[in-house]
């Protein structure tokens, strides 16, 4: 901390009599942003430095980031990165490596998780990018219904087997089945025992990565060779159009995260298998019609991660500025009052630490999500795949192809960009 | 004297539209030239040059991929059913519009309403709206004792829900250009056509629709073009799904250029669909000039 006033003392002795220095930052309109747009006056005291968020819709960063990251002086100083584009970004050198700043200033990054690391942090053994906050996929469900001694009576007679927070996949689908209700006789079920996320591309190739891993499929092998026309992940294919077609809303093939999480706040669900960031939104009374009746738990056999990280790309006007706000934003204490705040934390010593379990009882749950979590294909061409998965899975979930097909198409496309990538 | 006269307004009148003509050749000509020239090599945004000359090798490529075929067919028909309907129902609004003799400015401050919402906003209203769960059509249909319809969730009902959503959207466009023209037409036509004991019907047809033609031309022309272009829609409300029934080969170009980041072969791609724009433009123009 000490080195970090320095340094920036250094820096307002230099700047600071002429004109404030302006930092501008792009990123994602996500509960993480806000929690870092309260902070950022702590930060414009402590330096000097005037902080400028561009905040914009996912949809449109990867549009508005590229031309910036090719030009030779582009207009943000600080990016945030989705982990999908990590491969992408490093192929094109758009990074600036951090191992040098990180030396010299004495920055930790042991505390951050070997799996976000993996993801969000290094790339072949060079520091791109600190993790920012983490997205890893939990199955959120309605713990009141789960808790309920008539339910449990009704489950077992029916399975023959406890209803407890599903512990194995077939477990999980069971639930799914035997909450799937029609409450008002009409002939229509209005309570759904699972929500999906089927709209083209992330939506479902996210969603779906789930039951792959349920299923103990995987998309490739330690050499890269792809293993997606695997009986395990036709299956998962399977068990995915099962539950959006006969257990879930109408129109799930369409839907975003925000359109499905709309459905399970509205107490309309038994279950959604989400982002870990939703499980602070269904205690908002203003967004959610289920507060405290819900919890988050591991996928059986561990979901999809997802990450983002902070990173200086090599068009940033002023990359000292930059990692000047980078050790601020991820040091300790401000890690820690993001996380007060709702934050998904990416640091151990934030999960371990006693305020913020005090607070969010349920961190030791996200920190199990981390811990067993899976990663998706990063690669140059990853945001490609995806494309093709979705579309892929789509198709499937359709039925314009079986889920064969669908796998075999989405394999052999796999295979031909992790050859143009040099993976294979 | 007159003559020099006449060269000089000429020089003049050169001089005026020089601006104007750089202007043009600036930001359409040369995007379009570098698009062709851009096609021709191996350039993607992860390393962007023109260091890798690769000759029609993107173009013979798009007729390879099959997503590429789907997203033309599908834009064909989106094309023609909006056009189509468009016109139809524009077309019978004018006319009916055109008979009102009191309150016009009213009508058509409602009617150039939807035309002024971005068109990305048009589709988070219309997603809201036909959330099938939650949304407030589906609610309304049950009301009367219909649905619950899946509006965007199956690929049949996703396409004509895209190209009603279109209609709502543009419709007034057609309303407002045909009703300009009718406007415009001259009254002793008419005057002469009734002298010989035409009726409403005939009129129509023999005098109504032959004066109109130039209008009309005009109006599906534009309209076409900007239907090819259609992408806003579909990004927001199906991204191309689900399956590949909403899949217009704008949203697959864009796809190309800055998902793949493979500018080369989206430039081909777009080329290619100028191409297809300028043929089919070339031939509905003839086509409709010819029917005179």
């Amino acid at each position: 901390m000490r080195k970090l006033l320095l340094g920036t003392t250094i820096l307002g002795l230099g700047f600071g009599a002429a004109e404030a220095q302006t930092l501008n930052i792009l990123m994602e309109s996500v509960p993480d942003t806000r929690f870092v747009e309260e902070l950022l006056p702590e930060f414009e005291e402590a330096t000097g430095i005037d902080v400028e968020l561009e905040v914009v819709n996912y949809a449109e960063m990867h549009t508005k980031l590229v031309p910036q990251l090719v030009s030779p002086t582009g207009s943000y100083d600080v990016i945030v990165v989705d982990f999908y584009w990590v491969g992408e970004f490093a192929k094109a050198g758009w990074l600036q490596p951090l191992d040098e700043r990180i030396a010299a200033d004495g920055f930790d990054t042991s505390v951050y998780f070997d799996s976000l690391q993996d993801l969000v942090g290094q790339v072949d053994g060079e520091q791109l990018m600190l993790p920012f906050y983490n997205y890893a996929m939990g199955l959120t469900y309605r713990r009141d219904l789960l808790e309920d001694p008539a339910e449990q009576a009704a489950f077992k007679e029916k399975y023959g087997i406890e209803l407890r927070v599903p512990e194995t996949w077939d477990e999980y689908l069971q639930q799914v089945e035997f909450f799937t209700r029609d409450t008002d006789g009409d002939g229509n079920n209005d309570f759904f025992g699972v929500v999906n996320q089927g709209l083209r591309p992330d939506p479902i190739a996210m969603e779906w990565s789930n039951y792959l891993f349920a299923n103990g499929g995987r998309f490739h092998d330690e050499n890269w060779q792809p293993m997606l026309d695997s009986a395990e992940a036709v299956a998962a294919v399977e068990d995915y159009k099962r539950n959006l077609e006969e257990f879930g809303p109408l129109g799930a093939a369409s839907f975003g995260f925000d359109e499905a999480f709309n459905v399970a706040a509205q107490g309309k669900a038994y279950s959604y298998l989400t982002y870990n960031m939703f499980r602070t939104a269904y205690d908002d009374p203003s967004q959610s019609a289920v507060v405290d009746m819900v919890e988050i738990v591991a996928v059986p056999n561990g979901g999809l991660n997802g990450a983002w990280g902070w990173a200086i790309p090599n068009s940033s006007p002023d990359p000292d500025a930059a990692w000047t706000f980078l050790q601020w934003v991820e040091s300790p204490e401000i890690a820690k009052k993001r996380a007060l705040l709702g934050g998904s934390p990416t640091r151990s010593d934030v999960f371990a630490d006693e305020e913020v379990l005090a607070t969010y009882p349920y961190y030791p749950a996200l920190e199990n999500l981390l811990a067993t979590s899976h990663n998706f294909p990063v690669f140059t061409y990853t945001p490609q795949f995806v494309e093709v998965l979705g579309r892929e899975l789509s198709l499937a979930v359709t039925g314009e192809k079986t889920a064969e097909e669908a796998m075999q198409t989405a394999n052999a496309e796999l295979e031909a960009l992790l050859k143009q990538d040099g993976k294979l | 004297m007159a003559a020099t006269l006449a060269a000089r307004d000429r020089r003049f009148g050169q001089l005026m539209a020089a601006p104007g003509l750089a202007a043009l050749l600036l930001v359409i000509v040369f995007p379009i030239l570098f698009t062709l020239y851009t096609s021709a090599f191996d350039f993607t945004l992860i390393n962007p040059r023109h260091d890798t000359f690769v000759g029609l090798d993107h173009y013979a490529r798009a007729f390879g991929l099959a997503e590429f075929g789907n997203a033309l067919r599908v834009t064909l028909w989106f094309v023609v059913a909006v056009v189509v309907l468009e016109f139809a129902v524009g077309f019978l609004v004018a006319l009916m519009l055109n008979a009102v003799e009191r309150g016009k400015a009213v009508y058509y401050a409602i009617l150039l309403c939807p035309l002024l919402i971005n068109p990305v906003v048009v589709g988070l209203i219309w997603r809201m709206f036909l959330h099938p769960e939650l949304g407030i059509a589906n609610y309304v249909l049950g009301l009367v004792g219909l649905g619950p319809v899946n509006w965007l969730g199956d690929p049949t009902n996703a396409f004509w829900t895209l190209v009603a959503v279109d209609i709502w959207h543009q419709v007034s466009f057609m309303i407002v250009l045909l009703l300009a023209g009718l406007a415009s037409l001259p009254k002793e036509p008419y005057e002469a056509a009734r002298m010989e004991g035409a009726g409403t019907l005939a009129c129509f047809w023999h005098v109504t629709l032959p004066l109109m033609r130039p209008v009309i031309l005009v109006t599906l022309l534009i309209r076409l073009i900007f239907a090819v272009r259609t992408y806003d829609l579909v990004y927001i409300m199906t991204r191309g799904g689900p399956g590949q029934a909403t899949d217009l080969v704008s949203y697959f170009i864009y796809r190309q250029a800055f998902v793949g980041l493979n500018i080369g072969q989206a430039s081909a791609l777009a080329v290619l669909l100028l191409l297809i724009v300028l043929v089919l433009t070339a031939w509905l123009y003839r086509h409709m000039r010819s029917l005179v």
